[in-house]
């Protein structure tokens, strides 16, 4: 063979969808050629040829190769041009024609697809014509219908009669008295409400039991595809719902009687699944509110008959959802009185899940967050609802008999965390969640990672909304609850938790601290005493965070205790107990190995034991200052941490006023001692340069006072400034010595000027044992040590100091203050 | 330029947060700078500064868990040199000439100190002084009537214009001090 030889060819294959394709635009072809002759017929009042081209265009209906999408495509274009026929025969019988006559010969049209349609098109002129025969015309062609058992084309004609009797199903209550039928009369029988409902569940029975039969055709390997075809079918079957909740004569009652029962009786009776689901969702959407309300038992036990795999936790809960917002409306009429929604719902839910013996848990655990969602959306006030919901769901655990905790990422887990969430997130008041007693319970349940975050959840909402919690009972309680978060459990991961984490955690207790509040001293005292019990057990980590706060919030009870002096005569015994609450709490610290945080919290109670002013304060002031420094001298080591501690012992202790000189003297010597053995001298330099402070504006209270009638009182003076100038100054002197020796040059005169400027200070408060020659003096020797310092950034520094130092004294000299000392023979 | 000047916030120790008022008002983008006196007292306080602007600046309080802050800072914004700290090393603790002696040796325009708890803006021989007081009203143990307060400093060339912001009952009162150098 030449290769120049054409080679024939092969036909393409068409692709699935271009098969359709081609399919459906052949049989549109046709429709569009059949249409346009039956119009041209009926246009010359040829109906019987009118009648042939509309059988030849139905026959295309009678296709078994077109997928649902394309047959629904097909139907439309038909039923648009069956239009036609219909507006043309209702005309003609306007002019007369008797139509009676053409049901007859409709009747012999070839086969039972172009039949039927054509029957039910001129079914409903006839009854659109002449209501007398409406009745037994539509029981007619509902039955008639039954000649077609394919599932597509039977859905879709039935479908058709749905829409063409759709102004046309009686919409009236029955006639209970009827006039009996005079003899030679035709009996009126154009029906009543109830004939449509027959009509129409009759219908729908039908198309459901087509749309069911779907599911078992062809091969089972092709069941996916299947059941998408059904799915996209669904809407033809729901249709006869709608039509059923339009008709105006359905109302409650009959709804009760005769719709509802006949819709469930076909949804439980057909077994599948899909159509189950579906219509079960669509009887909720279809019909309205009110009448769910007054159906909730019926329709509920349907429930729990469906087929196992349909998800009767989705349909449950779409109505809890309806109705619940139905009856949160506010221009609604809300839920009627004698309707005990919850109860309903709870009873009708527990025997949906007894009778499903495989509904996972999870799901169990949905439908009680619906029930929740209920309970609070309709009974708000009805704390015991939500209670109730928690109860049942205690009890399915406890049915469960599960042998560990949750764990964290199982779908249980996350639908229990979502329930308990609820009230939390619904109240903004742990205070009421408290009162839910079947509440805590559920946080057994969880896993140590489950509790800590629900837990970190609870802590947060207080935070967040400022919730207080005024009683020591409430503190217990929620403590309790949140234990995860405040000691060791049992089920702890063995590793080290992240530090971040941690410390994250640990703050927000510390925070949540705050929130311990009552306006009652006393109460307060019992919370802080609950929080302590609680937090004290936490363990070495976690009280640096917490046991501070406590303590914190003790010193301001015992300030309040003091502001209520006049109405608490027990006062003062009460703050002793605090301050005796605090020195224990300090010292758990201590006994945890911590030094600097006790430190400052004994310093810190000092202050405050001086400004309360109770009985005895001044030995518990002293004790404080005395386990302060037990503290520096055993616990701190470090030279940087030693200045920064004593410089802040000096400076609280120079602000405290509460004693007297036999406890104050001890105190300053401790301070100057300290400062003095200070390892670097440049930190020893100043150390004892601020102790200076201490002798002038350090005070004491001065002597016993004597009351009235002579007795000597406990009380003491009124507190005064030592301003001992000569202790000051040798406190400085010290200091200067101590600078000589620096070997650092430029660190001497840094000193030098610092010492300088305190010099300046004191005179300036009146310090007599400072003169002017002393301020000569030093500023001399600093004025020869300067140049002598290598240029660097550190003496631009130093310079300035001097610079400005001196430009202060100029200052003051030429623009003195009037109640300063004069600087005459200052030399600068 | 916007500094943002705070401190004391004691958090958790003494108070549970910042007003939700002040939060309000303390939008990201639109402060320079932030220095801040110290007593924060945690990680957590630092990372919500560093939200509102990315200069931040702290000096060590006796209560701050961060032992590598400062003692002191000296900080240049615009024409001005701002010494800051924290001020519990100052004695006697907030005494204006003791204040006095710290800004001569920084030698500072203006000197921001904390720890009292009480705001104070102002002049003294030529130079400034501010404290921004306790941004979360913390307890003091010197002090019943304890506000929440905190300052933004507007820096423009030789003036800054000191708005205080304070917590009064349930309202956010404001009042503006200018210092020109």
């Amino acid at each position: 063979m030449s290769s120049e030889d054409s080679v024939k060819q092969p036909q393409t294959q068409l692709s699935p969808q271009e098969e359709q394709e081609k399919l459906l635009d052949e049989a549109l072809q046709v429709v569009k050629v059949q249409s346009f002759q039956m119009k041209r017929c009926l246009d010359k009042t040829k109906l019987m040829d009118g009648l042939k081209h509309a059988s030849n265009m139905l026959s295309e209906l009678r296709t078994s190769m077109l997928t649902p999408k394309s047959y629904y495509e097909l139907y439309m274009a038909i039923s648009d041009e069956l239009r036609h026929l219909e507006i043309y025969l209702c005309d003609e019988f306007q002019k007369g024609r008797k139509v009676a006559d053409l049901y007859e010969l409709v009747q012999y049209a070839g086969n039972i697809i172009p039949r039927l349609y054509l029957l039910i098109t001129v079914g409903v002129v006839y009854i659109k014509s002449n209501e007398s025969c409406r009745k037994d015309i539509l029981k007619d062609l509902v039955e008639m219908c039954r000649g077609v058992q394919h599932p597509l084309r039977g859905l879709f004609l039935r479908n058709y009669l749905l829409q063409m009797t759709r102004n046309s199903l009686p919409d009236c209550p029955p006639n209970e008295d009827p006039e009996p039928v005079k003899e030679g009369e035709v009996e009126i029988r154009s029906g009543d409400i109830k004939d449509s409902i027959d009509f129409i569940l009759l219908n729908f029975a039908e198309m459901n039991k087509l749309w069911v039969r779907m599911q078992h055709q062809g091969h089972t390997r092709d069941r996916e595809k299947r059941e998408k075809e059904r799915q996209e079918l669904r809407i033809l079957v729901g249709t006869n719902l709608v039509r059923l909740s339009q008709l105006e004569e359905v109302n409650i009652q009959r709804y009760q009687k005769l719709v509802l029962p006949g819709i469930l009786e076909q949804v439980v009776s057909c077994k599948d699944a899909i159509a189950q689901e579906y219509l079960m969702e669509c009887i909720i959407q279809v019909f309205p509110d009110e009448f769910h309300l007054q159906t909730l038992n019926p329709f509920l036990r349907s429930c729990a008959e469906l087929h196992a795999s349909v998800n009767v936790k989705n349909i449950i809960i779409a109505l809890v959802d309806r109705l619940a917002l139905f009856a949160h409306r506010d221009d609604g009429p809300g839920i009627p009185n004698d309707i005990q929604l919850f109860d309903i719902f709870s009873q009708q839910v527990a025997t949906v899940t007894q009778a499903r013996q495989d509904m996972p848990t999870e799901d169990i655990v949905s439908l009680q967050v619906s029930l929740i969602n209920l309970a609070l959306k309709c009974y708000p006030e009805k704390i015991q609802y939500v209670d109730k919901v928690l109860e049942t769901t205690v009890e399915i655990f406890n049915k469960l008999n599960l042998e560990q905790f949750l764990e964290n990422s199982s779908a249980v887990s996350k639908e229990l965390s979502r329930l308990l969430k609820i009230p939390i997130d619904s109240y903004n008041n742990v205070l009421t969640v408290l009162e839910l007693k079947h509440f805590a319970p559920l946080f057994e349940y969880f896993d140590y990672d489950s509790r800590k975050n629900m837990s970190i959840y609870v802590v947060n909402n207080c935070l967040e909304h400022g919730t207080e919690i005024p009683m020591a009972e409430q503190t217990d309680q929620i403590l309790q609850l949140v234990s995860s978060l405040v000691q060791d459990q049992a089920d702890q991961p063995q590793e080290e938790p992240d530090p971040e984490d941690f410390s994250e955690e640990q703050n927000l207790m510390g925070r949540f601290m705050s929130l311990l509040n009552s306006d009652n001293p006393d109460q307060q005292y019992m919370i802080l005493n609950s929080a302590r019990k609680h937090f004290g057990n936490g363990g070495n980590k976690r009280i640096k965070f917490t046991l501070p706060p406590l303590v914190f919030s003790a010193f301001r009870l015992a300030f309040r205790y003091k502001e209520m002096s006049e109405e608490d005569d027990k006062w003062e015994k009460k703050c002793q107990k605090i301050f005796q609450f605090c020195h224990q709490t300090i010292s758990a610290l201590i006994k945890a190995e911590y030094s600097e945080l006790p430190l400052r919290l004994f310093l810190q109670g000092a202050l405050a034991c001086g400004e309360v002013g109770f009985e005895n304060y001044e030995t518990v002031a002293y004790e404080f200052m005395s386990q302060a420094f037990s503290l520096y001298e055993d616990e701190i080591s470090d030279s940087k941490a030693q200045l920064a501690a004593i410089t802040l012992i000096i400076a609280t202790f120079e602000r405290m006023s509460c004693f007297g000189e036999e406890n104050h003297e001890p105190l300053r010597t401790q301070c100057a001692l300290a400062a003095s053995k200070l390892l670097k001298k440049p930190d020893q330099c100043r150390g004892v340069s601020i102790c200076s402070h201490l002798f002038w504006s350090g005070k004491t209270r001065e002597g016993e006072g004597t009351e009235m009638n002579g007795e000597a009182s406990p009380e003491r003076g009124e507190p005064k400034e030592l301003q001992d100038g000569k202790r000051v100054m040798e406190c400085l002197k010290k200091g200067l010595r101590i600078a000589n020796q620096c070997m650092d040059k430029s660190v001497q005169v840094q000193l030098f000027i610092e010492i300088l400027n305190r010099y300046i200070f004191f005179y300036e408060k009146g310090n007599e044992a400072v003169n002017v020659q002393v301020l000569n003096q030093l500023i001399e020797k600093i004025r020869e040590d300067l140049p002598e310092l290598d240029s660097s950034e550190e003496m631009d520094q130093i310079n300035k100091h001097f610079q400005n130092t001196i430009e202060h004294l100029r200052l003051r000299q030429t623009s003195p203050e009037s109640e300063g000392p004069s600087y005459q023979g200052l030399e600068i | 330029m916007l500094v943002l000047v705070l401190g004391d916030l004691h958090i958790p120790y003494r108070s549970n947060g910042m007003p939700a008022k002040f939060k309000k008002l303390l939008v990201p983008g639109k402060i320079q700078h932030i220095l801040c006196t110290g007593n924060l007292c945690t990680k957590e306080s630092f990372d919500y500064l560093k939200t509102l602007a990315s200069d931040v600046h702290v000096v060590k309080g006796d209560f701050d868990e961060n032992l590598s802050y400062p003692e002191q800072k000296v900080v240049t914004v615009g024409q001005f040199k701002i010494g800051l700290c924290h001020g519990h090393q100052v004695v006697p603790w907030g005494d204006i000439e003791s204040l006095a002696m710290v800004q001569r040796q920084l030698d500072v325009d203006i000197l921001i100190s904390g720890h009292t708890h009480k705001f104070e803006a102002f002049e003294h021989e030529n130079k400034f002084y501010i404290n921004p007081g306790t941004a979360t009203g913390a307890y003091n143990a010197l002090d019943s009537g304890v506000t929440p307060s905190f300052v933004l400093m507007d820096i423009q060339a030789t003036t800054v214009v000191t708005y205080v912001y304070q917590l009064i009952g349930d309202d956010v009162k404001v009042e503006r001090i200018e210092y020109k150098k």
